[in-house]
This record gives structure tokens, sequence and C-alpha cells, in this order.
């Protein structure tokens, strides 16, 4: 009952924690200079002509009102520029974009769990030996180098030099088109879960638990994997709230440069565009997955250590 | 250090094949292009970008069309693109009354749309009358405003579409009555926004009639596919009357808006064609013969605010500092040309010579008349006057202190000719300049509130006639964004524009142009005219290029 209530409450925050997102976005985006039917080409009076058939022309408060009526029934409105007149939720949903997106995402997030986690492990377990430098210098230079860099380098030399992955990923359909996008982002995330997971690993062993059982005689392998990672990946959860962020603006990259149709470099060119319908609907969208994300994180506390309250304050 | 990755990325990949098969698939001859990201629209009246408008010119015909002849269009001389002229397209030919007003068009008899119907003169009126209809608020609307009857009123809400002056006679005759003569016509009757549209398929599908299955079209492809901001697909149409003559079998078009993903893809031979070459791999691509220029009729140039450069001798001064060559040379290292004046090479008169080589150098014309001391042909030449001008500016009571805000748009080529403008500038008039860059939409609306001491903006040309660039320095054109006001230069341009082509109008252009550059002048400061890179398959030949920006592939071949 408590858990469900404290759902509720969570929806309820998160409904309005999307209504200040969108009102925050609408305005802040009419506020900056610019039109979505502004061409090289294009006079004020055709700028006018567009804004009348679209009801840009209306005092910005009102354009506000009729967004949230419309929403509140499900409908996004049309895009203003790409696709020109096409329904947003066509668009995000039916286009595939959302779906690409998350697959990307999701499985960016999983390669950079189930590596990250171990490498960080390994470090722990050899702390101070080569193995441990070795993954040190390599998490710092992951964690260092930005996704076009890591993105370019390998679309050098897998794609064109090696050939032996493809330059365009498109819509994900084969294996070979995964590999590059989702290796670039989820290595950042990786490494940094890696370096997470030493730290607290190093952490752990210190504390009187792991010596109370060492003196049990348990086997390092055992205190390591049994008591000291369940308690190390406390904060490597909680970090995983702010990555689904870090890995959606790492698409941003990834798909432009990988050339594959999804979410983020639509967001992108949205913004360049003042394509007004399309940035509020990505933009809720992304942060109703990010909301979502930090439920599902705050969900995992209570599964990895049952003595987290998360309902009431405090532990 | 994108720059030296991209720089690794190139040098690395000029090793790799280039000859990979532009063939996917057996017995097929397929190209694979990538000219621009996701189009707006693929509804022809309502596109403005060339990307849309390339594609609509394999998807559509018009009256007329463009026809690649046998001369190359690159500047190097590259024999895989040919330039391209207009045509007769669905008009097998056409008369014009004695006043020159009335063109009357009649339609070839073997037209069918790819759903089988026959194409007629309805088509084309729908199609004319739908672009001018305010209420569809199309980029184009404007295009033939002061050229067919009524246009300009029904643009401006002052008259129903439905008098416009075009009317279909009967189904293979079509007349269009003009306000006024129009030299360029021709030109006008193949572009891209003024294909013929069927009025039943659009009024069935609405919006997405431009979808494939859906979308009917009369040109040499069919939409066959379109996944979004991924590729457009088109096969060949069967219907179209000359589907003998069509080269390849498919053309996909990637729809990419990484200049990196482009490359690497052309150099993995994922793409046979693209023509976004990364600004600074272009000297080397081209050293190497893999990327080339063709000229494109176009005009980069740096507005010279008349509010606050208010002195015209100051303007002057700094144009006449600017050293063209270096930049073409040294910075943009493309192929460009240094420009003569506003209008682009690539533009003719009304004897069909070419505009800027029968009149020569317009920024310096005026001037050398008023200062025949100085030698102007000559950079050295040129700043001594600058000088000179400026110093008279000064004795004038010009407050020489302020600093000139220059702005631009985000963008590494701007930010460089910008830098290289504020080098010569200080070093030959000791002026200082602020680089300003802001992103387009930020930028634009900065050019319209006149925010701006100098500003950069390039014009690529609609079609053929020096009045293109020389009406959009008029009084109150919304173009003529330093504000630059002379009643006699927007008097000869009316003129000139109510003229049928000719001698008289020509000179009457050619008198504004060099009023433009002369005493109260210089709104302007041209910089240099366009060239467009591109890189293709060595096996693909006879694909096409018109200086006006469109690649065409209808008549592609593939190489021996």
């Amino acid at each position: 009952m408590e858990m469900l209530l404290y759902t509720l409450r969570r929806i309820g925050i998160s409904i309005m924690t999307l209504l200040l997102v969108a009102a925050i976005t609408f305005f802040l985006m009419n506020a900056i200079p610019g039109s979505p039917f502004m061409t090289e080409k294009s006079t004020p009076e055709q700028i006018a002509l567009a804004n009348a058939k679209y009801g840009l022309d209306k005092p910005v408060i009102v354009q506000f009102g009729n967004y949230l009526k419309n929403l509140i029934k499900g409908d996004m409105g049309v895009s203003l520029k790409m696709q020109e007149g096409t329904a947003v939720t066509k668009i995000l949903f039916s286009q595939g974009k959302f779906t690409l997106s998350i697959k990307l995402g999701l499985l960016a997030l999983l390669v950079a769990v189930l590596i990250g986690v171990p490498v960080g492990v390994i470090q722990a377990y050899y702390r101070g030996g080569w193995a441990d430098n070795v993954l040190r210098v390599v998490t710092t230079l992951g964690i260092a180098m930005p996704s076009f860099v890591v993105a370019t380098l390998m679309l050098f030399e897998f794609a064109v030099a090696l050939g032996w992955l493809p330059v365009q990923s498109n819509s994900l359909e084969t294996f070979s088109s995964y590999v590059m996008p989702v290796l670039t982002l989820a290595l950042n995330p990786m490494c940094r879960i890696a370096k997470l997971t030493r730290t607290s690993m190093l952490d752990s062993i210190s504390q009187d638990y792991i010596r109370t059982a060492r003196a049990k005689g348990l086997k390092t392998k055992v205190i390591l994997f049994k008591h000291a990672l369940r308690n190390s990946l406390i904060p490597v959860i909680t970090y995983l709230g702010p990555l689904t962020a870090g890995i959606i603006t790492g698409a941003l990259v990834v798909e432009q440069i990988y050339h594959i149709p999804g979410l983020g470099n639509y967001f992108v060119t949205s913004i360049l565009n003042r394509d007004y319908p399309i940035i509020m609907g990505t933009t809720l969208l992304l942060a109703a997955l990010i909301i979502f994300m930090n439920f599902i994180v705050d969900i995992a506390y209570k599964l990895v250590d049952p003595r987290i309250n998360i309902i009431k304050k405090g532990n | 250090m994108k720059k030296a990755l991209t720089m690794a990325l190139a040098v690395g990949m000029a090793v790799a094949a280039m000859s990979s098969a532009a063939f996917a698939e057996e017995g097929e001859f397929n190209v694979r292009a990538c000219i621009a990201s996701e189009p707006e629209t693929l509804d022809p009246n309502l596109e403005s970008s060339v990307d849309g408008a390339t594609y609509a010119m394999h998807l559509f015909e018009g009256l007329m069309k463009y026809v690649p002849t046998e001369d190359a269009a690159a500047l190097d001389g590259d024999d895989k693109v040919d330039l391209l002229v207009t045509d007769f397209g669905q008009a097998e030919s056409y008369d014009v009354s004695d006043d020159g007003l009335t063109y009357t068009f009649h339609l070839r008899d073997d037209i069918i749309w790819s759903d089988g119907e026959p194409v007629t003169a309805a088509d084309f009126e729908y199609s004319w009358k739908r672009i001018v209809d305010p209420a569809n608020a199309a980029d184009y609307g404007y295009l033939l405003g002061g050229i067919v009857e009524n246009a300009t009123a029904i643009q401006n809400g002052e008259a129903d579409p439905d008098t416009l002056g075009i009317t279909a006679v009967d189904d293979k005759t079509l007349e269009i009555k003009l306000e006024a003569e129009c030299p360029y016509f021709m030109g006008i009757c193949a572009f891209a926004a003024l294909m013929p549209l069927r009025q039943d398929i659009i009024e069935e599908y609405g919006i997405e009639w431009t979808n494939p299955g859906n979308m009917v079209s009369n040109g040499a492809y069919v939409l066959s596919d379109w996944v979004h901001d991924s590729y457009l697909e088109m096969t060949r149409n069967d219907s179209y009357y000359d589907a003998d003559a069509v080269g390849p079998d498919k053309i996909t078009w990637y729809l990419n808006n990484s200049e990196t993903s482009q490359l690497a893809a052309f150099q993995a031979g994922e793409y046979d064609f693209f023509d976004a070459v990364p600004v600074d791999q272009i000297a080397s691509l081209q050293e190497q013969g893999i990327a080339h220029a063709a000229p494109q009729v176009g005009t980069y140039y740096l507005y010279l605010s008349a509010d606050q450069i208010p002195d015209w001798r100051v303007r002057a001064a700094i144009s006449l500092a600017i050293d063209r060559e270096n930049i073409v040379e040294n910075v943009t290292q493309g192929g460009q040309t240094p420009a003569t004046g506003i209008t682009a090479a690539g533009i003719t008169n009304s004897a069909d010579e070419e505009w800027t080589e029968t009149y020569g150098d317009f920024t310096t014309m005026a001037l050398q008349e008023m200062y025949p001391d100085y030698d102007l042909e000559t950079y050295s030449g040129r700043c001594e006057l600058a000088q000179a001008l400026l110093e008279e500016a000064v004795a004038d009571g010009y407050d020489t202190s302020a600093t000139i805000d220059y702005e631009y748009n985000t963008n590494e080529a701007h930010k460089a000719i910008g830098e290289a403008v504020q080098s010569d500038v200080a070093s030959v008039l000791g002026l200082d300049i602020t680089l300003n860059n802001s992103e387009w939409q930020t930028y634009t609306n900065n050019l319209g509130e006149g925010k701006f001491g100098m500003a950069r903006l390039g014009w690529i040309a609609d079609y053929d006639d020096a009045s293109t660039y020389i009406e959009l320095f008029t009084n109150g054109n919304s173009y003529n964004y330093g504000n630059w006001v002379n009643d006699e230069y927007t008097d000869l341009v009316a003129q000139a524009k109510a003229l049928p082509g000719g001698e008289e109008r020509d000179a009457l252009l050619v008198e504004a142009e060099q009023m433009m550059f002369g005493e109260g002048g210089f709104p302007v400061a041209p910089i240099y005219f366009y060239v467009q890179q591109y890189c293709i398959n060595d096996g693909i030949k006879h694909a096409a290029w018109t200086p006006l920006g469109y690649f065409l592939f209808t008549y592609a071949e593939a190489a021996e």
C-alpha cells in the first residue's frame, strides 16, 4: 500500500515536472529570435503568411494555452519545418525514431554496465597491479575523449580503412550496424562506471563487515562478489539516473555521425530550425524518459539494499 | 582537434579504394547520392531548397526541362559531370503573341502520369495557381510576382488565385499571360517549384500525397521508398515519354547532414556522389583529384550598413581594402573567383554574353573614373585609394575610433573569411572590426533588425537574369539589410524590369550596378563568386549540373 501511494505521489510530481518543463521550454523557445519559416529567400510577408497558417501570429500565452489543451487530447501539433504538416506524434513514434533511440540507448546502457562493473571489480581486485594501472589509463582516456572523436576514429578505422563495419548504420537493421554506435555511446559511461565501481569497491573492502567476513575465513572472491560488490553498486545505481540524460545527449552526436534516423539527431535539427512543435515533443518525451529512469533507479536502490527506505525521508 | 581528425581521416581515406561499384544489384545501374539531410517537403510547390528542387526535377517535369550538353561542368574539366541547358519538356512548342505578353504552350501528346492518366494543361494551371495562393504560404509564392498576370495581387490577398493569368485552353494547350515581357521566362518554366501537379491526388491524400505509393509523378522517376531521415529511393518511371534516355534504374538519395560521415561513406564506397565536401578538406581532395568544383551562379558578399557606416567613402574604402584574391586562394581554396560585382558570374545579358566578362569589374569601374590617378587593377593601387578615401572622410569629420561589428552565422568558413577581412581592413585602413557569430536563425533576425556594421550573406540565382541580384538593393527591398537608400537606383531598376530583354534593358541594369559601386554607393562588398564542390564515383559518367545549383542523374550512365 505504501509503495502504491509512493508511486502515485511520484506520478503526480512527474506530471507537475513535465508541465513545468513544457512551460519553460515553450516560453524560452519563443523568446529566442528566429522563425521556422526563415530561409535565405523568405520575405517578411511570406513569414507572416506562414505564421498565420499555423497560428504563430497569436500571443505566446495563447499559443501555450492551445498547446496544452491539444496536448491533453494527445495532439502534439504538426511539424512546421521538417516534414512540414506531419503530426509530431507520427514523426516521433510511427516513424520509429523513438524506438531507434531507445534501442540504441538501452543497448549502450547495458554494455556500459555489463563491461564497466566487471572492469571496476577487476581494478579493485588487482589494486595497484599492472591490470589496474592499464585499465586506469584506459578508463581515464575513455572519459576524456569526446564522443565525436571516438566516433570519427572508429569510423575511419573499422568502416573506411578495414571495411569491417558500415559507415551508415541507418535504421540499425543488421548486427554490424549496431557495433560502432553502441560502443561509442557506451564508452564514456562504461569508463565512469568502472571508476565508480573501483572506488566504491575499495571503500567497501575497508568496512568492518568485510573484515568480519575475512575473519570468518571466507574466500576473497566470495567476499568481493557477494558482500562488497552489492554495496558498491549503490553509487553506480545513483549514477544511472543522470547517465540516461548523458546517453541521450551523447546520442545526438552518435546518431549524426553514424547516420541513424533517431530522436537525438532530430532534436538538434528541430532547435536549429525553430520547429516549435518538434522541440516541444522531443523535450517532453526526453523529460518523461529521464523522470521514468530516475523512478526506476529509486526502485533499484530498494532491490539492491532492502534497508534503504525510498518512501520516507531518511534511512 | 576535430579539424585534425577529419584531416587524418581524409588523408587516410585517400588511399582507400575509389572504384567501389555504384551498381548494387547485378544488371542494374543504380546511383547512391547524398545532397542534403531530410527535405522539408517533396511537394514541388512548397519546397524552396536546392535538395527539394533536385528531387522534384527527377520526379516531375515542367513545361521546360534541363538536358545535358557535351560540355564539362567542372572547372578542372572533370568529364563525369556535364553542363545542363534548358530545353522543351512537357511542352513541345510555344507561340508568343506580338506584344510578347501571351505565351501559348502546346503539350506533347505522349505525356502521362505514373498512374497512366494523361498530363493535361489543367495540371499546370492547378499547380501555378496553387503556388501563388497565399493560403498555401509557399516559399516560392513570390516567384511569379511581376511576371504572370495578377500574381502579385493574389499573393497580397487582393485577388482570387483563379484570376492568375494562366488558362488551360484545352487538354494540350496552356495559355499564360504576362504582366510585362520577361526575358528569363523560359528559365521560370523549367523551375522546380512550377511542376504540374495532380489536383485529385493532392485532394485525396492531403499532406500525405508525397508519400511513396500516394505520389503520382510525370518525370523520369517515381518515388518508391522514403525512410525519413535515412534515405529516399526513386525508380525509373516506365510511363515517362523519354524513358529510353533515362540512365539509372534506381537512385537512392541518402539524407545525411554530417560532412564527416558523407566523406567517409563516399570513401568506403557507400555513396557514389556527395556535394558537402568538408571545407578544410577541399584543397587536399581537389589536389588528389577526388573533389571537383563546378561554377555556380552565386555571390558571397558583405553588407556594409548605411546606418552604421554612413559615409560612402568609408564603405568604399573597406571594399577596396579587402584582398579578394588572397581570400579565394588562401582562405576558401575551393576554386572560387574574386567577385567583380554583385551580379554573379554565369549570369548572361540579352545577347547571351556572360555578364561579368562583358562589363568588367563593377566594384572599381565608377571609382576608376572618379580617381583616374590610381591603378585599381592592382591590390596595392586599390589600397592607396582606400586610404585616400578614408582620409577624405576623416577630414570631413568621420570618427574612426568606433569598432565595426562584423556579423556572420556560425561556420568555420565564414569565420575564416571574416578574419581575413578584419586583418585587411586593420592593416590597410587601421579600422577595428569585431567578429561576432550567431546561429542561423538568430543571425538572420539580427540582419533584419539591422544590428550590424558588416554582415555576410550569399545569394544563389533562381534564374539567369542580372535583376535577380540588382533589385535586392532597391529602396525598401526586404534583402536590403544595410538600409541603403538611393531613389535613382531604385527608379533605374524599376525601368529595367518593365522592359523586355534587349540592349536597353541591359544598359539600365549595368548603369544601376555601376551606381551601386559609385559615389554614395557601396551597400555591399562582394567577395567571391561561388563554385559547387562535389565528389563522384569514377564508375559514373554523364551526371549533369546546372550552375543554378542542381545536379541531375537522369541521364547518367555507367562508365565503361
